[in-house]
């Protein structure tokens, strides 16, 4: 049966959108992560329009993050005081991404500047996973050194300082502002999470201990996402409820069965795995960037 | 409002023609409802035409129809290779261009009528032009315009059937419109059109409405009213979705 999408104006079988939010449901469990930095450009290579899947896989990525938060929050292995800060800079920054979204579909440019982000973006995590589960895989083999830990920080130099009592830390409160404004501008403009920002970060950057890290970074991943959602339906109008729906029951699905399936196979050769996947994504809007296209004319409705 | 025009004038000189022939024309439906299962259908525009003279004239009629959808406007936009990357550069908008445009007829329309006379009666999908563009030059715009054109053909929007109509018997005739999922909604005209020789000899107007119905309808108009609720309501669903699946997957295991 064929579901008609109210804002993305297209007939899509709902099968496909149950499947395509499955596969993704599926990864993300399989590999921990959100999801958002796959979802979208797949859902712009079905033929949704660039804002309308950025703006609908924030939802997803609300969904997906939400009940690890709550069982985290439980667990009390949440630094509100951390996630408090993060989210309100994270929303702020969300405002930002949003506005720029809209001047850029004003502009007409919103595909080539969502692809061309996500190539960089895709470019630079698929290559560093590769390399990092690539010496993983070597380290096991006992044919490579282990990676040398952090020696000095330079956050610590910095003014403003406030303790996170959850992480036992005392620093400059300027460092989680910066990092959170980064996520909601990423949220906003590619419909991601954050999570492959925030939770290196946190760890290499802020010192969070790991044992909050995890809980911290979902935490402000669903306010930030929710704001997202929020956001782009007041401003850009290009949320679409129909197709969340969808994506989402599909995700939430799958997410199951990509738990199951990932404690059967070793964590580096997941890793690896992952890596490739985030680089052929990569390296496919990245074809359609540069090859020269069918029609050198594009047609929307409407006056921008 | 030209098309429209020139029909008045015409139903108003045809009783004075010679060849006095009248057209009788309808729809299998009035009205088509977008819903969420909508998967596209076709209408079938029937009609009949009553003619004095019989027979040895037969192969100089040709009849003609075509459904024309709600004027929209349209952002076109043109790409130039920077630096290796396809970049939107010209940009033209182009207003009140039909946003559905379908002909049936008995022969392909350029040997039904002269050029002139298929640009008087906008016929044909070539001969779709809009009310105004943002640029003065129609040089400039007549690229953008046929890749506005082409773009609505791809969408299946745009279409033409050179030997769509289909006559059962000397007079009566039958047209099948595929309407996709994904038409305008708002009033269209269905115009019928008699051919004699290359002119117009009768016409008849029909309107026809597509409605968009059910939730879709209402979720499109909350999202344009009431966008915060319609966000939060996206939110609240997520939230929702999301935390109930961890309970029901955690019974089942």
């Amino acid at each position: 049966m064929e579901i008609y999408l109210p804002i993305a104006e297209m007939s899509v079988h709902w099968l496909i959108l149950l499947g395509m939010g499955g596969a993704i449901g599926f990864l993300s469990g399989m590999f921990g992560i959100g999801g958002g930095f796959l979802l979208t450009p797949l859902l712009i290579f079905y033929g949704i329009p660039a804002e309308v899947a950025v703006a609908t896989t924030a939802s997803h990525i609300t969904a997906s993050s939400i009940s690890g938060a709550i069982a985290q929050w439980r667990r009390r292995v949440v630094d509100l005081k951390m996630a408090a800060v993060m989210s309100a800079s994270g929303i702020a920054g969300t405002f930002a991404g949003v506005h720029v979204l809209g001047v850029l579909k004003r502009a007409g440019q919103t595909d080539i500047v969502v692809s061309f982000a996500y190539v960089i973006l895709l470019g630079t995590i698929g290559g560093l996973m590769l390399r990092e589960s690539l010496q993983a895989i070597r380290a096991a083999r006992g044919t490579s050194p282990p990676p040398v830990a952090h020696r000095h920080n330079w956050v610590h130099g910095l003014p403003f300082k406030m303790r996170f009592r959850q992480s036992r830390l005392y620093i400059s409160v300027l460092p989680p502002i910066v990092l959170g404004l980064i996520v909601g501008i990423l949220s906003a403009i590619m419909g991601v999470g954050g999570g492959f920002i925030v939770v290196p970060a946190m760890i290499y950057v802020l010192r969070m201990p790991t044992t909050v890290v995890l809980g911290t970074s979902l935490v402000q991943i669903v306010f930030i996402t929710a704001a997202t959602t929020i956001l782009q339906s007041v401003s850009n109008y290009s949320v679409d409820v129909v197709l969340a729906f969808f994506l989402i029951t599909g995700g939430v699905i799958g997410a199951q069965y990509g738990v199951r399936m990932a404690s059967r196979i070793p964590g580096e050769q997941l890793r690896a795995l992952l890596a490739v996947m985030v680089l052929g994504v990569g390296l496919g809007l990245l074809y359609n960037l540069v090859a020269t296209p069918k029609d050198v004319y594009s047609v929307s409705a409407g006056v921008p | 409002m030209k098309p429209a025009l020139a029909l008045a004038a015409l139903v108003g000189l045809a009783p004075a023609t010679m060849h006095a022939e009248d057209l009788v024309s309808g729809l299998s439906q009035d009205q088509i409802q977008i819903t969420s299962s909508y998967a596209g259908t076709d209408i079938v525009v029937f009609g009949a035409i009553e003619s004095p003279d019989t027979g040895e004239s037969a192969g100089q009629r040709d009849v003609v129809v075509a459904v024309r959808g709600p004027d929209a406007d349209f952002s076109v936009r043109r790409k130039v290779r920077i630096a290796g990357v396809w970049i939107n550069r010209d940009a033209i908008i182009l207003h009140g261009l039909p946003g559905f445009y379908y002909v049936a007829t008995t022969r392909p329309l350029s040997k039904i009528a002269s050029r002139e006379t298929l640009d008087r009666y906008q016929l044909g999908v070539e001969n779709q032009k809009p009310k105004s563009a943002s640029t003065r030059s129609p040089r400039k715009a007549e690229p953008f315009r046929l890749a506005a054109i082409r773009s609505r053909i791809r969408a299946k929007l745009y279409g033409e059937a050179p030997q769509g109509v289909e006559f059962l018997g000397y007079s009566l005739f039958r047209v099948h419109v595929p309407v996709a999922a994904s038409v305008p909604r708002g009033q269209y005209a269905v115009e019928v059109y008699l051919f004699r020789d290359g002119n117009v000899v009768s016409a008849q107007t029909t309107p026809l409405y597509v409605e968009q119905i059910g939730i879709e309808r209402r979720l499109f108009h909350l999202a344009q009213d009431w966008p915060f609720t319609y966000g939060l309501a996206t939110v609240l669903m997520a939230g929702l979705l999301g935390w109930g699946s961890s309970f029901l997957f955690r019974r089942t295991t």
